[in-house]
């Protein structure tokens, strides 16, 4: 019988949705990955043959040779059956037309990649006007993810949740930390108060801690919490908790404006070393509060001179990612600043690891969480929807926020009396803007909406949390 | 070499064919044949060691295309080896070579057999000869993937190691809907057939089959002169569906799917049909003044036609005895082959549609050294990698042609013979000319003659790279190494 019901469960999960993809370059592939993962049925279209070639060899999707926003090439893709309709090429142009095509054809979703600030200015309007159901931007989203670290930098990585009232936060424990060895249920209530500890990863494995866990020095350790706690405890336990000063970014594409945009905003100065001149100019248009500095960012003197040494933040945002290594490794090398390294491709991640690049982030990993997150509550059922997936420690474990629809199993019953996995945790529930960090006795009611962090990968529906 | 990964594979191979065996069992229960034991017996075996191979986790389920080969021969040797077994073990082919042979020629779906008296072998084993063909037809790894989920999507290079033609294409975005979609185009196509032959009056078993033998395009008949005692009816029905499985098979997803204009616009299945139709014109114009009538020879030639072009192999006329125009026109046949991705053998009708159009580029291009003409099949340019690859098959196949053309002459028999019998085993069709005729077999050959048309039979089936590819010292070594090294771990 229990094999049965599993067996009817993998039957469920792997009818997913039909998707269809424009573009193979980075976010495209990663898409591809991560969707074909979770048992959908993909068919990616582009005009490269050997990049089909390639992934069509890696993962079980099916090729279109062809450009995107004909109509011959989404009826060879099967349009008239897709459910989705993701434009990821490098051209915004070209992602919109595809997609207006596409809802002209199908009655599919559509979602576009829109990354030039011209047109990231008028999301909203072209949204709207061309029907598309989502628009994203792999730039801008990273831009807000840095921003966020250097708002925060003694933390690796900040992420915000239930529209910006919690945050996750993640830190390395130092060595003669006041938490080192200290058992979670041991940490004091004047240091954790309405702090959650949700995961920890030690040498490359993640785990769900329970109350006995141990925290040693060295381990990555994120935690959620509101804002004005998050600081009290990193106060508490000796963490260093003002935003930085200055910045300094090597290298002036989109991501860099995006960035510049979003610090300048939050009263943070502002660098940029940019070789070509005309981008100089086209930006100092753009940021005219930003210093704007045309050389070459990968010259030991010039890095100098615009005062890598005493700056606070430093972010190499070239176009290639051996170049941003580098550079934060000479910045780890002669400052004290808070590094972030921005890694676009995916090769050698083990090596990147291994490496001390400060804050590492993944733009394509932001892009497709976005998606993945999307899809997945696309294909859930009533009771439940997901309002955000967060993949954390490298799609090793997942933060997700769910919106508690219909009552059902899990709504009324205190925490304590319910059944859950193992290796998950209920993180925060959210009531009506009220976050609670729930004890045993709490409940989840209809209309919540409650984050789980789990180290299980697929879940769909509330329901899932439950053994 | 991800050796563990192809371990596996063939562990779910045995297992698979350890179920499918079962089937002969029940056909030994309805005749009450004792022989019925030995492959259970055999299939009881097959499983147990089938099932201790995959007991061990694998860690890495990523294959890449030299994974897929090796995983994919290996496979196809396996199930050879151990689908002979309950031939020799019965006795009704005492020699284990025979019997081998016998089995390679049923899965590769050739046809070519060594036994000279067909009607003597138990209903048992004559329905598992006969299965063997339909096994073989479609593929047993395309099979595992219709039912397995083997993890990641690089399991498409089995998919490529075995399915036939120059390209391996998807029907739907996932390989596993696309396996099934494929068996189950197979199979209603088998029981259409089956119906088709009861109602013309043919016994259940021999309905079954021959439907086997068709659907695989293997051509092992249960009657000592094949298919030519049966009814006019049945031979046409037979025609047909020869013809049908020898289309590639992306046309008849089309036709479900109600996609009318793709089905009937797939080039090479337009070919297909024009070279099956000029070559019965000029054979019936050959053979008009043998038969009495002109339906017979019109039914003898689309018979032989479609049987020799689609590689199945069955006779209902001792076509050896026919002219030599008609005999050239058939050996052309043989080289053709069905569509890619059909259940046939031979060079296949798009590589030489391919061929052709490069050929005639070329010769453009002495006329005007510097125009530019990209090769178009199928409504699209053909890419350089897909020309290259077909020249280089050629290549290859000549070169395997004439090896084995020369180890089989050592045999000492005359040009003919000894020329049919590689053309058959490599084309995967079954009857050659002259001693190996369509009333004649191939059990009079040397051990060494038997072990080298083996080889040509499973090279012909798998499109000769997966089979080379396992004869290159390196992968020899890679297997070993790491097969080594897990049994240490």
């Amino acid at each position: 019988m229990l094999k049965g019901i599993n067996m009817f469960k993998k039957e469920k999960s792997e009818h997913g949705l039909n998707i269809v993809i424009v573009g193979c370059g980075k976010v495209g592939s990663t898409l591809v990955e991560q969707l074909s993962k979770e048992g959908h049925d993909i068919t990616i279209i582009d005009k490269d043959s050997s990049r089909i070639q390639m992934i069509t060899n890696m993962y079980d999707a099916m090729g279109v040779v062809g450009n995107g926003a004909t109509y011959s090439s989404q009826v060879e893709a099967g349009i008239d059956k897709a459910d989705l309709f993701i434009a990821v090429t490098d051209s915004d142009e070209l992602n919109l037309l595809c997609c207006t095509v596409a809802k002209r054809v199908g009655k599919c979703v559509t979602i576009a990649r829109v990354h030039t600030p011209e047109y990231s200015k008028e999301a909203k309007y072209l949204k709207e006007k061309l029907g598309l159901e989502m628009i994203i931007n792999p730039e801008l989203e990273s831009a807000k993810v840095i921003s966020r670290i250097l708002y925060l930098p003694t933390a690796e990585e900040v992420s915000s949740f239930a529209h910006g009232q919690v945050e996750m936060v993640k830190i390395r424990i130092p060595e003669g930390n006041s938490l080192e060895n200290v058992r979670i249920k041991d940490i004091g209530r004047n240091v954790t108060e309405s702090v959650v500890i949700c995961a920890i990863e030690r040498n490359g494995e993640v785990f769900i801690p329970s109350g006995e866990f141990i925290i040693r020095a060295g381990d990555l350790l994120s935690f959620v919490a509101s804002r004005k706690q998050t600081l009290s405890f990193l106060k508490n336990i000796g963490f260093k908790t003002g935003k930085v000063r200055d910045a300094l970014i090597v290298g002036g594409g989109k991501g860099t404006y995006y960035l510049a945009d979003q610090l300048i905003k939050a009263g943070i100065e502002v660098r940029i070393i940019e070789l070509n001149h005309h981008t100089c100019e086209k930006l100092s248009v753009l940021l005219p509060k930003a210093t704007i500095i045309n050389e070459d960012g990968s010259n030991e003197e010039t890095l100098k001179e615009a005062g890598i040494e005493s700056v606070q933040a430093f972010i190499p945002l070239t176009g290639m990612d051996e170049e941003n290594v580098l550079l934060s490794l000479h910045a780890k090398q002669v400052s004290k600043a808070k590094v972030v390294t921005r890694i676009s491709r995916n090769n050698f991640k083990g090596i990147v690891e291994n490496m001390d690049l400060g804050s590492v982030i993944y733009p394509k990993y932001i892009t497709s969480d976005a998606i993945v997150g999307y899809v997945r509550a696309r294909k859930n059922s009533i009771d439940s929807n997901i309002e955000t997936l967060y993949q954390m420690f490298d799609s090793k474990a997942e933060a997700i926020e769910f919106k508690i629809e219909n009552k059902s199993a899990i709504t009324g019953v205190a925490l304590a009396d319910l059944k859950l996995k193992h290796d998950l945790l209920i993180a925060f529930i959210n009531r009506g803007g009220e976050i609670i960090f729930p004890g045993g006795s709490d409940t989840i009611e209809v209309g919540d909406t409650v984050m789980i962090v789990t180290t299980h990968t697929g879940f769909n529906d509330v329901q899932d949390i439950l053994a | 070499m991800n050796s563990p990964m192809i371990r596996k594979i063939l562990g779910h191979i045995m297992r698979i064919e350890a179920i499918l065996m079962l089937l002969p069992c029940l056909v030994a229960l309805i005749y009450k044949e004792s022989v019925g034991f030995i492959y259970l017996t055999v299939a009881g075996l097959t499983a147990i060691v089938g099932s201790l191979l995959i007991l061990k986790r694998t860690d890495d389920n990523t294959l890449y295309l030299k994974e897929g080969c090796v995983a994919t021969s290996l496979s196809w040797i396996v199930l050879s080896l151990i689908g002979a077994a309950p031939f020799a073990i019965s006795g009704e082919i005492p020699s284990y070579i025979d019997a081998l042979f016998e089995t390679i020629s049923g899965f590769t779906t050739t046809g070519s057999s060594i036994l000279s008296d067909v009607e003597a072998l138990s209903h048992t084993a004559l329905f598992w000869r006969s299965f063997t063909h339909w096994i073989g037809g479609m593929g047993v790894l395309v099979f595992l993937m219709s039912i397995v989920s083997l993890s990641g999507g690089s399991t498409i290079n089995l998919m490529k190691a075995e399915s036939p033609g120059p390209s391996v294409g998807k029907l739907t975005p996932k390989i596993k809907s696309t396996a099934r979609m494929l068996y189950l185009i197979y199979a209603g196509m088998t029981i259409v057939m089956i119906i088709f032959m009861l109602a013309g009056g043919c016994s259940l078993f021999d309905a079954v089959t021959i439907s086997c033998g068709t659907a695989g395009t293997g051509g092992f008949g249960i009657k000592n002169d094949s298919m030519a005692g049966y009814s006019p009816y049945i031979q046409w029905v037979v025609t047909i569906f020869m013809m049908l499985f020898g289309v590639n098979f992306n046309a008849f997803y089309f036709l479900i799917m109600r996609k009318f204009k793709e089905a009937f616009s797939i080039e090479e299945v337009k070919w297909y049909f024009a070279v099956i139709i000029s070559s019965i014109a000029i054979i019936f114009i050959n053979i008009r003044n043998i038969y009495s009538s002109a339906g017979e020879a019109v039914r003898h030639a689309a018979f032989q036609v479609a049987s020799i072009i689609t590689t199945s192999g069955f006779a209902t006329a001792d076509f050896d005895t026919w002219n030599t125009n008609c005999k050239i026109v058939l050996v052309f046949l043989m080289f053709i082959g069905a569509c890619a991705g059909s259940t046939g053998g031979g060079i296949k009708v798009s590589r030489f549609i391919v061929m052709l159009r490069t050929m005639k580029k070329e010769i453009g291009a002495y006329i005007y050294p510097k125009s530019v003409k990209k090769i178009m099949f199928e409504g699209k340019p053909a890419d350089h990698e897909m020309v290259r690859s077909i020249n280089t098959y050629m290549v290859t196949y000549i070169l395997l042609f004439g090896i084995s053309l020369f180890l089989i002459s050592l045999q000492g028999e005359d040009l003919v013979t000894t020329f049919t019998s590689v053309t058959t085993c490599i084309n995967n069709i079954g009857p050659g000319l002259a001693k190996v005729g369509p009333t004649c077999n191939f059990g009079y050959m040397s051990i060494g003659s038997k072990l080298v048309l083996m080889f040509d039979m499973l090279a012909g089936r798998l499109e000769l790279f997966p089979i080379l590819i396992l004869l290159h010292p390196r992968m020899f070594k890679d297997l070993l190494v790491s097969s080594v090294k897990n049994m240490r771990k």
